[in-house]
């Protein structure tokens, strides 16, 4: 896949922003899902769980995406 | 300042910001249809009006073309050429021409409403309030997922978002989420939310540095040193207004063609 083909801005410019936005598209996706069982269980962990897992998840999509 | 802010109750002597009523002033014409209500203000006239304007320059620009232009030929054929080849050809590739049109009305849609925030007598974008934006974004969103499915299929484009290629398949579980949420969910979100967050703010900025110094000036004690100091930063940020409005159009109109590019490119 030819992410981060670059429209005359500085190389690799779009690849930053697309990777700040899967971080934190990762954060908000799994942070939700942690809240949301939270809510459902009347627990408090999920939530900073469900953050961890995205960062993490988001990390690993990042390498295989962007990564050479 | 018939036109400008007026959020102070009668007979209040301090300051009264600008709030969001400046957003929401008072309806020139109301009517309903079907159970919902419409509002025509001064901000909706604005944009009818640039859309005018725009569509009048442009077909002016054409009219009788020649193939040594005229100063208009040569400054609508300038603004349509810098999407065309600038953004449409640069971004998409050979494609991009069938999207050029769309582009460029984006662009100088976009751009015109955002400079009214600086023009006299209008000194509001309608691009200010969320629904223009939003409703944009919402088109560029149909845009390039109506043509990722036109060429691809609706299995083809949906599977390489859900079912990324490169990675082993327990971890789907965790990426396909993310990927989703980024590619269908956030990119319009954060498209119409960039626009008008900008003009929304400089609105405000362009207010609060004005009424100031109109404020400073007739307040009357030892304040009134800091009028000039208010009042130039009101022109300063005048300037910074023009930018801001034109690279908003920019952007705007170049992640849609990133996107639409992105939409049309996945061959794997």
């Amino acid at each position: 896949m030819t992410e981060g083909r670059q429209p005359g801005g500085s190389p690799g410019a779009g690849a930053g922003w697309a990777v700040l936005a899967t971080l934190i598209a990762g954060m908000a996706v799994w942070g939700g899902i942690g809240w949301l069982l939270d809510r459902w269980l009347s627990t408090r962990a999920f939530l900073p769980i469900g953050v961890i897992v995205g960062v993490a998840s988001a990390i690993y999509l990042i390498v295989v995406k962007y990564g050479k | 300042m018939g036109i400008l802010a007026k959020a102070c109750p009668p007979g209040d002597p301090g300051f009264c910001p600008p709030g969001v009523d400046e957003f929401y002033p008072k309806p020139i014409f109301e009517f309903t249809v079907a159970g919902i209500d419409f509002q025509v203000t001064r901000i909706m006239l604005l944009s009818w009006l640039v859309t005018v304007a725009i569509i009048a320059l442009l077909v002016a620009a054409v009219r009788r073309p020649q193939l040594v232009p005229d100063r208009l030929q040569w400054m609508g054929e300038s603004a349509y050429l810098f999407v065309r080849d600038g953004i449409a050809r640069e971004v998409i590739g050979r494609e991009g021409l069938k999207f050029a049109p769309y582009l460029a009305t984006v662009f100088l849609f976009i751009l015109g409403n955002n400079l009214l925030g600086i023009v006299p007598f209008a000194q509001i974008a309608p691009t200010a309030k969320i629904a223009l934006p939003a409703f944009l974004a919402i088109l560029s969103w149909i845009l390039f997922n109506w043509v990722g499915i036109r060429r691809h299929g609706f299995i083809g484009y949906l599977k390489p978002i859900f079912f990324m290629p490169g990675v082993p398949k327990p971890m789907y579980i965790l990426v396909t989420p993310i990927e989703v949420f980024s590619t269908l969910l956030v990119r319009p979100f954060t498209l119409a939310v960039r626009l008008f967050a900008n003009m929304f703010a400089g609105h405000l900025l362009l207010l609060v540095f004005t009424l100031g110094a109109a404020y400073l000036i007739t307040v009357g004690n030892i304040s009134v040193v800091f009028a000039p100091v208010s009042f130039a930063m009101a022109i300063i940020m005048t300037f910074f207004e023009l930018l801001v409005a034109a690279l908003q159009a920019y952007v705007f109109t170049i992640l849609t063609a990133t996107y639409v590019a992105g939409a049309l490119e996945e061959a794997h």
